[in-house]
This record gives C-alpha cells, structure tokens and sequence, in this order.
C-alpha cells in the first residue's frame, strides 16, 4: 500500500458561504489519494498569522467560487507555497493568467488531466530569486538556523506595472495636437534647409536666467588631473598610487605561485584597531595599509591570482 | 495581464557623452517609476520624433562635446544608420511654426566643465531651439551644471555636478506630483506616494529558462541591427617600440563586404568580455552557475539592445557579450541591487556583516554627495566585477540581469585606411594604467582589440560622417594637425590624395619609440605626397626647437596665414581632447591677428569663427 500524498487546501474566504464547494473539494481529494493534512483561508497566510512549514505537502488545492478567468490571487504569496511543496509537488486552482509568477518561482505548467503546476526539481536556487532568502552562515551555523525560520525578510519585487500611464488616468489632455501633425509628414525625406546650430547660442560664458543651486549637499570634490595635465597634478596622483602600493608590500606577500596570504605576523605592520582592515575598500579607513586590496577573511589565504596579473 | 509601462506623455532624453548624463536620466526614471509614473526612457538619437505630439512633461539631460556640440548618442539614433530623422534634426528644420511644440513643458539640465570654452553650448542650443524658437513651456529655468563649480547653476558653491542632478531632479518630482497628486488603482483613486525603498522595482521583461538542458555550442549570432557585420583580423601590429610606455596597434581587419567610406569615417567595434571575466562573474554568484548555460527566454518584450541581442539567449553568452561587468558602477546600480544584499553564508561576520554592506551599498546608490561612491569605484577605476568580489552578500537574481548590469556599448574609431578599402585599418592606442588596485587597469575595448590574432572575428559598423564629399578639395591646401594617435584619419585622408598641398603636423614624444607610421610617412615626404613637420615632445636630442605642434604652427605663421586668407585652405585638426585642442585653436587666432592683415583683433577672431562656421576649421578630439 503506497502512502498517502498529504494535501494543504486553501480556501478563499468567500468559499464559507458555499459548505457545498469544500464538501466537493475534499471528496476529489481522498478520491485521488490525497489526505488533507491541513486547511486554511488565504487571508490568514497573506497576513502571516498562520505560517506553511517548507517542504511538507505534495499537492496543494486552491478553492474559490471566482469564475476561472477572474480568479484574483496574491502573487507575493505564490513564492510561499513554492516553499511549502515538495520538489515534483503539484498546485492546483491557480489558472493561466499567473503564468509568469508560476516560472519566476521555479514551477512549470502542466495540462495533463486537470491544468496545474508543478514544482520544479531543479534546485531551487536556480529557478527562484523571487524572494530571496538571506542564506544563513555556512558550516556549523546553518545547522543552528531551523530551516522554516528566515533569518531576514525577502526581497520584495514589485511589478512595473504598478506604474500609471497618464493618459488613462488623467483625461483632462484636452490638446489637440492634430494640426501639428502635418509638419511631421516628410520626416524621413532629406532633411530640408536646417536652422545655423551655431546661431542659436549667444556668446557668453555665464548666462543669466539658471535656476541656481539652493543648497549643495557636496563637499568640494578632490580634483582630478586632466588628460593632458602640466600643472603638477598627475605626477603628485601618480606618487600617491605609489605610496598606497608600498603599503601593500608592507602587509602582503606577493608570491610567485600567485597565492598570496595577507599575513598578520610581519613585524612592524600596522593594524588598526577600526577592526575594519579585511572588509574591504569601502570600509577601510583612510591610509588603511590595505587599501587596494581586495575584502578577505582573516588569516585565510586568499586567491588573488585574479588581481595579481599585470602587475 | 501585464499593462505597457511606456508612457508617451512624459519623455526623458539624454545626449551622454561619458555616461554621466545617461546615469543621472536612469535615476530619475529610476524614480518616477517609484512614484508610479509611466514615462518613456531614452537617448535623444533614438528618441521616435513623432512621439513629441504625445508628450506633454519632457526633460533634457544633456552635456556637451569639447567643441560644443551635442553629443554623439543625441545626434543619431544606435540602431541603423539613422541621421536625419532624430528629433534634433527634426527640430532644426526652417519650416517649422513657432507654436510646433506649445503643447509640451519642458526642464533641461546641462552638463558642462567651463575648461572648455563653449560651456554647455549643447543644452544651450536645445533650449533657445525648444523653448524660445519653437514655443514650448519651461516649469523653471533650465539648470547648467559645471565639473569646475565656475560657472553654471552650481557656480561657486562648491557642489559637484551631483547637486546640480539632485536639485533639477527635486524640481521634476515636485512639478509632476503637484499636477499628478493622485492614481488609480483598480478603478480607485488614491494618493500618490512612493514604493518603499527596499521594495526591488521588476523591469518590463525578465528572463525565464526556456529548456532544461544545457547549450554546449559556443558559435553565437545577433540579431536587431542588419548595419553590424563580422570582420575578419588581418593584422595587429603593435607599432610603438616595445619599452615605450604606450601599445599602438596598426590594425587591420577584412570587412564582410564592399563599404563605401572616406576619410574622416569612423567604425564602431563592439568589444566582449573575456571568459575568463565572465567565469569569475559566475563563481561570485555561484547560483548563477547551474543556469548559465541554459536556453532563456524573455517574459515579454526583448529590449532593445544597441548592435543586437546574442543568440542563443543564455546567461554566459548575456554576460560575455551585452553585461558591462568590466565598467566601473555608478550610482543607478547600486540605487537597484543594494536591496539584494541577503546572503551572510559568505561573510565572516554573519548578519552584523550583513547589515553593514546592505547600508553602505544603499548609501552608495542614494547619497546626493557622491564622494565616497567616487572614492570607492571611480578613483581606483574598480570594476563591477571588483565590487562584487568585496560585498559578498550581494545574491543578484540572474532573472533581472539586463535591469541592474549596464550594458557594453561600442567604441568608436577614426578610419586610417584610404577610400573604400576592402581591409579597413585603425590606429589603436591600448588603454592601461595603474591605479591603488593591483591589477593593471585596462580599457575594454582596446583590450579585446589586444588580444585579437589574424583570423579572428569581430563586430562592427561603419559611420558615413561626410566630413569631405561635396567638396572640391584637390587644389586647395590641407593643413593636417594631429598630435599622438590623431594621425588615424590623416592616414586617410593622405591615401585618398585629397589635396595637392597636404602639410601634416605630427606630434609625438619620443622619435624612436613612438613616432607612428615613421616610414611611411617619411616616404610620402621625400615623394612630396606631403609636406610633414614633425616634434618630440619629450625629446630634446630629435627635435631641439618644437616641442608641440602649435610650436611648429607658429613657427611658420606666416605662411598659415596665407594660405588660410589667401588659398582657402582647410585646418583638421585630430587626437586626445583637453588642453591641446584650446591651445592650437589660440595658436591659430594669435598667427591671423599677427599675419593675417586684418584691421582688427576682433576681425581675426571673427575670421576663426567663419572658418569654424563655413567648415574650414574641422575637429575631431576624444
């Protein structure tokens, strides 16, 4: 005797107007060999106060009395029964028009039988980034981490078309633009006698009648030396290139097989106490002797085969 | 389904010379799609004209070339070989009524370095066309922002040009929400306001696996742009000697067909990654892996990709071909992926590592004050690639990767070989420099041109400029100056025997390391296909008396002068932009103010600008 696939049923809200549905709805169930192992109403996932553990049914079944083509459903909560299924689980009760979001969360479609999805086998890095999950420390932490717990919220996508188009909104465009539209009519022919780009430009420097500038929140950039610099500039850009190099030579040991070990032992070397040296550039603080080099972890070798070439 | 989210009704176009303009349009559309306004996004050359009856809100973002123009991706659209249907040339037609674009309002914002004489000339031009000629309304005054903080909006403040962005961006914003305070949504109207910063803004159209299984085939091809073709590598030759500091390649490829070209013609090439780019791209994002070489589709439209999308459509070929992993970041990218800074399995310190990224990635993509972003990538030219191998809790979702990558774009080069050619020759100079980052900085464009062997294949696209057609040139004399690796279009122009009387001012530093196409050039001079004055500019023994060559211009003044009042004489002048394009151009002024017999300064200085109208004195710098 095979085991029974267990099934999540959700329910829309509306269905508890029509016990007759539901009644149907778990029939078919038991019938196809599935045992209802939990039943909830959408609203209450959408709102989090019930949560789906990951992994646990094989088949899930949407209820709703909506009419097929106009079934209205959360996407954000797509991803979510994503988690909940087995790999190979299936979905059932979401139509067509959610294809999309059905292949952005790692399922395909399938119309064999009644129309449904299927989650995909494919490791589900690969097929899902909609949301993400912050992945947990690896080693010994992740075994820490239960598994249904995120350890940060995911990333919330949201459609472009959220987006309004003016036009189908605002229709107080009472222009009419129409009688314009003849001077448009030899666009593509040689263009005919052109206005002298030179002559729309009055030769003065600074104009008047700008919108200037209230507050500028930008300190004083540094200059930059020009392409062709004589003032100075690039020689003393070119020293300060220089001096950030020798700190590294001071801190790092560039070896000849090209694995190179930031070394915390060579004597005379600096190391602040910002404990901001191995995060990288962005995070180092100025005249940080590891400037110019790339992030790394402490005492690890790192490959920096990659940044070495050239040099 | 899903809605269009393009909205004819409010445009943003840019004219980008460096990127600058083209990033600070991405972030206020960037922003407008936050406040849930559909608008359209794109270059002033690609712009469709007819669609300026749509609109209503339009802004300008645009700088301007070193001679005042308007730049390249303003003036012609990228796919094809469009010139004449942008809306710039449509906008500059005489017959147009003065009302034409009365229905329209208007912001502008120039970008401009006051080094250079013609200070936002291009938004200048835009504006006195758009506004005061063809009738258009301004909200508030156009903003002009300088590099220098001398002149402009941000004269004398002390603030970069970001300020300059943030202040014509709070003046958009404000303007088109006190119109627009509200929006629908399902039939219901409600207030308008802005996603949450963490929410991540889904592009038009993302990519889904098409097949499970793998495509093994490396042969790839194109498709959107039927004026890009293949060429085939005939010889690369480095033609600087080898302990001089800078790699100078003659190179030549054989072209797919027949072109018809000329001198001052340029070839685009569209340069890749190396794979070896691509697979460092993929082991920090190692959950791209399994996918990389998967067959994908997009869920809806393709977007428009200049020179064409690769097929077959899988993440390797995407990152090796269109994702600009090698470009330095700007803001827009981080304003997009700080938000998927999720995964501490990879940091040492766990969450509270985490967190710190997050913020400082985010910081970099808000903060209106760009120093510590400019510090960060600029300054130290890191690569997108470098950054992700510092913030290792970024877990970019492959599924939007057109969105946040920024895409490679072509480089331009001047054409050295004569007429029609059928083997098209360039004068490459290889882009590496040293910076605090251990690796050598290199361009990626020159670099894939490096690298390149006879028989190699590469993509490219020939621009008709018609510099000198229609144009009776033979008996009137040419003076060629061109510093450096400037000579490209004068070996052109040379081989195309344009002229009878052809003087080329040839500056290099050193005449036994880098004096470009020697014997050739000396060859033509004792056959007097031209008269050549050459200088060494770090060279004292070769050439004692001229160090540039306005040094040589002035030194036979006299004769420059007359042969430009008297014989109608044409000046080209070529090569790296900065101090030397401004200097000749003085050089020039003071000969005609000393030997030209005018009466006045002021009349000589209205002669150079007659020149410059009547396109006498040509320019091409970079």
């Amino acid at each position: 005797m095979t085991e029974a696939e267990l099934g999540l049923l959700l329910i829309h809200p509306a269905v508890t107007t029509e016990p007759e549905l539901l009644a149907k709805a778990l029939e078919e169930a038991a019938a196809s060999g599935v045992q209802i192992a939990d039943q909830f109403l959408i609203t209450k996932i959408n709102d989090k106060s019930v949560a789906v553990e990951d992994e646990k049914y094989d088949v899930i079944y949407y209820l709703t009395p909506e009419k097929r083509d106009a079934i209205k459903f959360p996407a954000t909560l797509i991803p979510v029964l994503a988690d909940a299924l087995k790999p190979n689980g299936k979905l059932y009760g979401l139509p067509d028009t959610y294809k999309l979001d059905a292949l952005i969360n790692g399922f395909t479609t399938a119309s064999e039988g009644r129309y449904h999805w299927v989650k995909s086998a494919v490791p589900q890095d690969t097929a899902t980034a909609v949301p993400l999950k912050a992945r947990a420390n690896g080693g010994g932490a992740a075994k820490k981490l239960p598994s249904f717990k995120r350890a940060s919220s995911p990333v919330q996508v949201a459609q472009q078309d959220n987006d309004n188009v003016l036009e189908d909104e605002y229709d107080d465009d009472n222009v009419n633009t129409s009688g314009k539209a003849k001077f448009f009519a030899d666009l593509h022919n040689p263009p005919a006698e052109l206005i002298e780009e030179e002559e729309l430009v009055a030769d003065s420097r600074d104009p008047t009648g700008i919108t200037m500038i209230t507050c500028g929140k930008t300190k004083t950039r540094r200059k930059k030396a020009c392409k062709d610099c004589t003032c100075g500039m690039k020689e003393q850009e070119e020293q300060e290139v220089d001096q950030v190099r020798k700190n590294q030579d001071a801190v790092v040991k560039f070896s000849e097989d090209e694995l190179t070990e930031i070394d915390f032992t060579i004597e005379g070397k600096k190391v602040g106490g910002c404990n901001s040296c191995s995060l990288g550039d962005a995070f180092r603080c100025s005249g940080c002797p590891y400037l110019g080099l790339p992030a790394f972890k402490p005492g690890q070798k790192i490959n920096i085969g990659s940044i070495l070439d050239d040099i | 389904m899903v809605k269009a989210r393009i909205s004819k009704r409010i445009a943003i176009l840019y004219g980008s010379e460096t990127g600058n303009a083209q990033d600070f349009a991405f972030i206020l559309s960037h922003k407008l799609h936050r406040l849930h306004f559909a608008h359209t996004l794109s270059s002033l050359g690609d712009y469709n004209t007819l669609d300026i009856l749509d609109c209503r809100h339009l802004f300008i973002i645009c700088s301007t070339t070193g001679q005042g123009e308007l730049p390249r991706n303003a003036l012609e659209a990228s796919h094809g070989n469009n010139r004449s249907s942008t809306l710039w040339s449509f906008l500059r037609r005489k017959d147009l009524p003065s009302d034409l674009l009365n229905h329209v309002s208007v912001s502008f914002l120039g970008l401009g370095d006051s080094s250079y004489p013609k200070f936002n000339y291009a938004i200048r031009k835009l504006h006195e066309r758009i506004v005061n000629q063809l009738g258009a309304k301004e909200p508030y005054k156009r903003l002009e922002a300088d590099e220098q903080c001398m002149l402009g909006s941000n004269k004398n403040t002390g603030a970069g040009i970001e300020s300059v962005y943030f202040e014509f961006e709070k003046k958009a914003l404000d303007n088109l929400c006190a119109t627009y305070p509200t929006r629908k949504v399902n039939g219901e109207i409600i207030k308008r306001e802005e996603l949450p910063a963490d929410v991540y803004l889904r592009p038009d159209s993302s990519l889904l696996i098409e097949r499970d299984d793998n495509i093994q085939s490396n042969s790839v091809s194109f498709k959107g742009d039927e004026f890009v073709r293949v060429g085939s590598v005939e010889r690369n030759q480095r033609i600087t000697h080898a302990e001089h500091f800078q790699d100078v390649r003659q190179f030549i490829f054989k072209g797919a067909e027949a072109h018809e070209y000329g001198p001052g013609d340029t070839v685009s090439i569209f340069p890749c990654n190396t794979d070896q780019s691509v697979q460092q791209f993929l082991e920090l994002q190692p959950h791209w892996k399994p996918v990389a070489d998967k067959p994908l589709i997009f869920s809806d439209r393709a977007p428009s990709i200049e020179g064409g999308l690769v097929q077959p459509l899988t993440l390797r070929n995407l990152l090796k071909y269109h994702c600009d992993i090698m470009s330095i970041p700007r803001a827009s990218f981080f304003k997009k992926v700080w938000t998927f800074a999720t995964d501490m399995s990879r940091l040492e310190r766990g969450l509270e590592q985490m967190n710190q990224q997050r913020e400082k990635l985010q910081q970099f993509g808000a903060d209106e004050d760009m120093q510590d972003l400019f510090d960060y990538c600029n300054r130290p030219r890191r690569s997108l690639l470098e950054v992700l191998q510092d913030f290792m809790s970024l877990r970019l979702p492959w599924e939007f990767a057109l969105d946040f990558l920024p895409a490679i774009k072509p480089r331009y080069f001047s054409i050295s070989s004569g007429p029609n050619c059928s083997s098209i020759e360039l004068t490459v100079a290889i882009v590496r420099y040293k910076t605090i980052l251990r690796k050598i900085r290199k361009g990626l464009c020159t670099d894939f041109i490096a690298n390149l062997s006879p028989g190699d294949q590469l993509r490219y696209k020939i621009q008709n400029n018609h510099l000198f057609e229609n144009e009776q040139l033979r008996d009137r004399p040419m003076i060629l100056i061109s510093p450096g690796v400037g000579i490209a279009p004068m070996m052109s122009l040379i081989r195309a025997e344009i002229s009878n009387q052809i003087m080329l001012f040839f500056g290099n530093r050193f005449m036994e390391k880098d004096f470009l196409y020697k014997d050739l050039l000396q060859k033509w001079e004792e056959t007097n296909r031209i008269t050549l004055f050459s200088c060494f500019s770090r060279d004292r023994e070769n050439s004692p008396e001229f160090k540039y060559v306005q040094d040589r211009l002035w030194a036979i003044g006299n004769t420059i002068a007359r042969l430009l009042v008297e014989k109608d004489a044409i000046i080209y002048l070529c090569g790296s932009s900065g101090k030397m394009p401004t200097q000749v151009r003085i050089t020039l002024l003071e000969i005609l103010k000393k030997w030209g017999n005018f009466e006045t300064d002021t009349a000589a200085c209205d002669y150079l600008k007659l020149l410059e109208k009547n396109d006498r004195y040509l320019q091409e710098t970079w």
